[in-house]
Parts: C-alpha cells; structure tokens; sequence
C-alpha cells in the first residue's frame, strides 16, 4: 500500500525533467496528474503587493536620517520628482510626489539608447514611477526604449483597493518612450505622459523627459 | 534589460543613496513573493508581514552582505530564516479564525482549488521545513536544482532527496483527490 | 563644485546616449530571432542598418523602432515596420544635412537622432538649424533639441519651443536645467494657463513662466507606494528652479 503512493524512482527522475526511459503508463499518468495539482496550486497562491515596499521603506528612510551627513540628507529630503493632478489643481492644492530621485552613476545600465558597460562619467539615473489604473487588468507591464520594448520587461503592481497599478523605475535622464501592457496584449498610452506621439506605425507612443529632478506628469 | 545589477544597487545604497532599496524591494517582493506565501499555508498577509521583516533586516544587515555579486541568495537566507521562524511561530499559535475562514473569497477562485490547496497544504505540513522549502522552491518558484543549490548552499543530491520525499507525501495525501 | 558634476554626468550622458553603439546595432538581427522573429524580417531589418551604419546615421533608434515594431506585431504588420525604419533613415539623413549645415563638427550621432525627431514632429529645418545654432557645443545640442521636440510634442507652437530652448542656452542655461522644461511646462499647464499664453510670453523674451509659482508648493503628499520621504508633510522645497 505504501508503494502504491511513492513515486517510483524512474518518475521522480521524470518529474525532476530528466529523460527517462521505461515508466510504466500508470506510473507516468501520475506522475502528470501530480505535476498538474502543483500547478494549480502554485497559480492560486497569492504574492504579497506594494504595501509591503511602503511598509519597508516607511521603515528604514527615517532611520537613515540620524547616519548620514547633512549634504547628502538635504540631497535626500530634497523632493526631485513631482506628479501634478489636474484634480487637485481644481481644488487650488498641487499635490507634490517626492520620491527619491537620485543622481547615481551605474555601470552598465542600458535603457536602449545608452551604450552598456560606462565605466566613467556615468550618467545620472532617476527613478520614475508610473501609475496606470486599470482595475480589470489581471497584468499590467511597461514596455519602452529603456528595456528595448520587451513587454516582460517591467511588471506594474496593483493595489487591490484602489486599482491602481505602480512600478518605480530608474531611468537615465532624456526622452523616453513606452507604453503600458495590458494583460499582454493591449498596448496603451499613459494618459499622465508628457506627450503623445506618433509611433511610426500608425499609433502613438508616451513621452517623457526625465529631468535630473524627476518628472512632472498631468 | 533597463536593470541595474544587484551589486550595483546595494553599493549605492551603502553610499547613501537610500531609496534605491525600493528597487530591490520591489525586485525580490516579486521573486519571493509565492516562495513567502507557499511556505506560510497560503496565508499571503503572514507572507507580506515575514517579507517586510526579512527586507528590514536586510537593509540594516547590508553592511554585512560581503559578497554582493550573490546578494539575491544572502537576502534569499533572511526571507527564509523570517519564513521558518514565522511558521514555528504560527505552529504553536494557530488562531481559530485562522481555520474556519476561508483564506479568499475571490469570485475567481474555483472550489476545487480551495481543496487542492488544502490537500496540499496538509501534505506539506507533514515536512520538515527544510524539504518543504526545496519542494516549494522547485515547484512553485520553478527554479533548476542548480539555482536552489547556490541559493540554499546544499548539494543537489540532498535537495533531490528532500523535493522527492515531499513529492511521496503529497502523492499520499493526495490521493483522494484523483 | 556639484552644479558642474552634474553638468559633466549630462554630457557624458548625452555622448553616450547618441554615439552610434555598434555593440547594439550589429546584434540587431541576432536579438530578433532571439525574440521569435522570421529570418527574412530579421534580413530586412539588419540590411537597412547596416546600410545606415556604412552611411555612418546613428543606428540605434534603427534598432530601438525595429524590437518596438516586433515587439507590436500584434498589431503592426512587418511590412509596416520595414516601412517606418525607412522612413526614419531618410529623417536621419536629413538630421545629417542640418547638422553639418549648422557647421557641427564632429556630429554627433545623438544630435542627428534628435534633428530627425524635431523634423518627424513638424519642426522646420531652419527651426532645427536656429536650435543647433544656439546650443553652446556639441554636446549640448542633442539636449536642447530633445527637449523643443518634446515641447512641441506637448502643445506648444514650434517657434515658442526654439525659442525658449535657444534663450536658454544663450543665458548660459546648463543642459540639466534645460531637461527640466517638459516638465516645467506640464506644472504650469497643470495651474490653468493656456498654451498660447504661456508661448506669448516666451516670444516676448519673457522664458517659460515658473512653475513655482503659488500653487506649487504647500502641502507636499506622497502617494502610497513612494519611498517614504522623512519629513514628509513639510513643506518641500520646489521641484524646478525659478525663471527658466
């Protein structure tokens, strides 16, 4: 009885993916059967979302404060980035993002337009956060002249409540163009972009300038 | 493409360039995320809750982390520490609500995966940790017994032992399920 | 000390963001059929840069459009893709021309990528000329032009852009400063000015208005999922500096 529910040594080897030769047709069917449970089971897991960065950043930022020199703590209050909302602008209250925009020098970075492996001069990197709502989406990815459009390249997180679909990303400063990847597939303008402009095939694609203090979107 | 390394990144925050920690955060968040939750029952808030503490840690430990090249495995240990600790935690203190609540009630979730799902987790409970780790690492993150290897610092015959002994459980357990 | 280290990071990022980068251009047909594309499309795509290439354009935005028209081919036919990488050969050629007419020497490939965009997005060659002509260096004018290419992208009259990227650079404007605009241009787009305004003043010598103005400041909020900013609450300081 006990062996009935043991792989045999041949399908463990199978299920380890090696090639295998001589498995029994029950033993293969279980063998699969087992391989398709542990899929659905890893499919229905959940992952943890963006709360979990705000709650770990919440938590080390302030921290920081008391170990770093005053130039550099201005540098970090310093709020370099900045998203305007035309609604809040209506109610005569901009709201002001500030998130660490930093000038960093990173060998290697490449955003499709930038040679790989600088190892002096490096360019000033920011990081830019991109928010898209979309509360159907089951998928939401960023595909733009910074990862060569791979559409696999950046994946959004969404807030279950809200909706809303982030990813922070640093970019060298310059023009970048992209657009949102919805559930793989639909490919959409970000309507808070600098601009919108024609893609050579008929569509558009986002623009946005990074400054060395961020960006201001609408 | 688009993405600094991970040495890169820590050697920058060790320069004070303290928000660059969000990337990493972000990065492994993802990476671990279901290691996290599979290894917690399924619980996704004690997921969220051992992964905010394992990255605290690890951002205060960062000094320590000599070989950045490899940081993905010196955060790997911290996130797998906070998991065994939470889950003997949660083993000797398993509040009742814990059990009689559907741990989602998503329309999208199917009947039949609440079943599995416990299934299996019944089947992993009867795991030592250190098998169930390498069983979830393999089958549900997906990774080569090459990758665990280097993530956990075990040989890849101990690891096989450990997937096909959680493997033989589960098959037990699961047979009521075919 | 650091305003110029910030300016000496910009202009090595202009260089290498527009030196023709043979290491991308010349895997250009290895990285499609990595991503599933035919050979023949692959063919296609690297014969028109490495034309490009012997004409010695700048090839990556040959490459960068090529892997976004695959990347689209949901939606975009291949033939369409070969089409736009031609057309973006002839708009590198004529980016070329107004650049050595503007006497730049050496041309940098960045400034000859960014003349074609200005041109793809309805500057004029003498408006592209005027931008080449103000810009301090080489270096710098790729800057200047990305960003009165993207003005004009975000609305404003054509000559309002050159003009204002061109007042820049004649007041000594560092090119960081200058990366700002877009971004300027939105904040106050965002406080209820109108665009045709806002380039009157420009004409009038006036600069792109602060975007620091009141309004701008005040309560700062952090939207969840930012790095938490200590100090948050308090009143930051501006994103952009005063009277561009």
């Amino acid at each position: 009885m006990t062996d009935e529910k043991r792989f045999s040594p041949e399908a463990q080897r199978y299920l380890d993916g090696e090639t295998v030769n001589g498995l029994d047709q029950s033993e293969l069917a279980a063998a699969d059967l087992f391989g398709q449970v542990i899929q659905e089971y890893a499919a229905s897991l959940r992952t943890p979302g963006a709360e979990v960065d705000r709650a770990v950043m919440d938590a080390i930022v302030p921290r920081a404060r008391s170990h770093r020199p005053a130039s550099l703590w201005r540098w970090l209050v310093q709020p370099h980035l900045f998203t305007v909302r035309p609604a809040l602008v209506a109610a005569a209250a901009i709201t002001l993002v500030a998130i660490g925009a930093l000038t960093i020098d990173i060998p290697g970075f490449t955003d499709g337009e930038q040679a790989a492996g600088t190892t002096t001069g490096q360019p000033a990197t920011i990081l830019v956060r991109f928010e898209l709502r979309a509360p159907d989406a089951n998928e939401v990815t960023l595909a733009g002249s910074f990862n060569d459009w791979s559409p696999q390249g950046v994946q959004l997180v969404k807030n279950a409540a809200s909706g809303l679909w982030t990813a922070t990303v640093p970019l060298t400063p310059g023009e970048h163009q992209y657009l949102f990847v919805i559930d793989g597939s639909q490919w959409i303008p970000d309507p808070s972009a600098h601009a919108q402009v024609d893609d050579g095939f008929g569509q558009a694609n986002s623009v946005i300038v990074v400054g060395p203090r961020g960006v201001v979107r609408s | 493409m688009g993405s600094q390394s991970d040495a890169v990144l820590v050697r920058r925050i060790l320069d004070g360039q303290v928000e660059l920690f969000q990337v990493l955060v972000e990065r492994y968040r993802t990476e671990f995320g279901r290691y996290a939750t599979a290894m917690l029952g399924g619980d996704v808030d004690d997921a969220a809750d051992a992964l905010q503490e394992a990255f605290i840690r690890a951002y205060r430990s960062l000094a320590s982390c000599r070989d950045q090249e490899r940081f993905k495995a010196w955060l790997f240990r911290i996130v797998s520490n906070q998991c065994h600790n939470t889950r003997r935690a949660r083993r000797s203190h398993v509040s009742l609500d814990r059990i009689e609540e559907p741990e989602d009630s998503a329309a999208a979730r199917r009947m039949d995966d609440a079943e599995i799902g416990q299934t299996i987790e019944a089947a992993l409970n009867e795991l030592t940790g250190e098998q169930r780790e390498a069983f979830v690492l393999k089958h549900v993150e997906g990774y080569s017994y090459a990758e665990i290897a280097s993530l956990l610092d075990v040989g890849e015959d101990a690891l096989k032992m450990r997937v096909h002994r959680a493997r033989d459980e589960l098959r037990h357990k699961s047979e009521g399920l075919r | 000390m650091k305003h110029s280290l910030h300016t000496l990071a910009f202009l090595a990022v202009g260089l290498f963001a527009i030196l023709p980068s043979a290491a991308h251009s010349q895997d250009v047909r290895t990285r499609l059929l990595d991503r599933g594309a035919s050979v023949e499309f692959a063919n296609q795509v690297a014969e028109i840069v490495d034309n490009a290439r012997a004409e010695q354009l700048p090839t990556e935005p040959l490459v960068s459009k090529a892997l976004e028209g695959w990347a689209n081919r949901a939606r975009v036919p291949q033939g369409r893709v070969i089409a736009a990488l031609n057309q973006s050969v002839q708009r590198l050629r004529t980016g070329r021309q107004i650049g050595l007419a503007a006497g730049l020497n050496p041309l940098p490939g960045p400034v000859v990528s960014a003349a074609a965009d200005a041109i793809g997005r309805g500057m004029s060659r003498e408006q592209v000329g005027q931008v080449l002509g103000s810009a301090t260096g080489p270096d710098v004018a790729a800057t200047g032009l990305t960003v009165a290419s993207a003005l004009v992208a975000q609305g404003l009259a054509t000559e309002a852009a050159v003009r204002v990227v061109g007042d820049a650079f004649r007041h000594g404007r560092p090119p960081e400063e200058i990366l700002e605009f877009p971004s300027a241009l939105t904040g106050i787009r965002a406080q209820g000015r109108e665009m045709s305004e806002i380039a009157r003043q420009i004409m009038q010598g006036g600069g792109l208005p602060s975007p620091t103005a009141p309004g701008m400041g005040g309560r700062g909020t952090r939207p969840q999922g930012v790095p938490g900013m200590p100090g948050d609450g308090q009143k930051k300081k501006k994103g952009s500096s005063g009277g561009l």
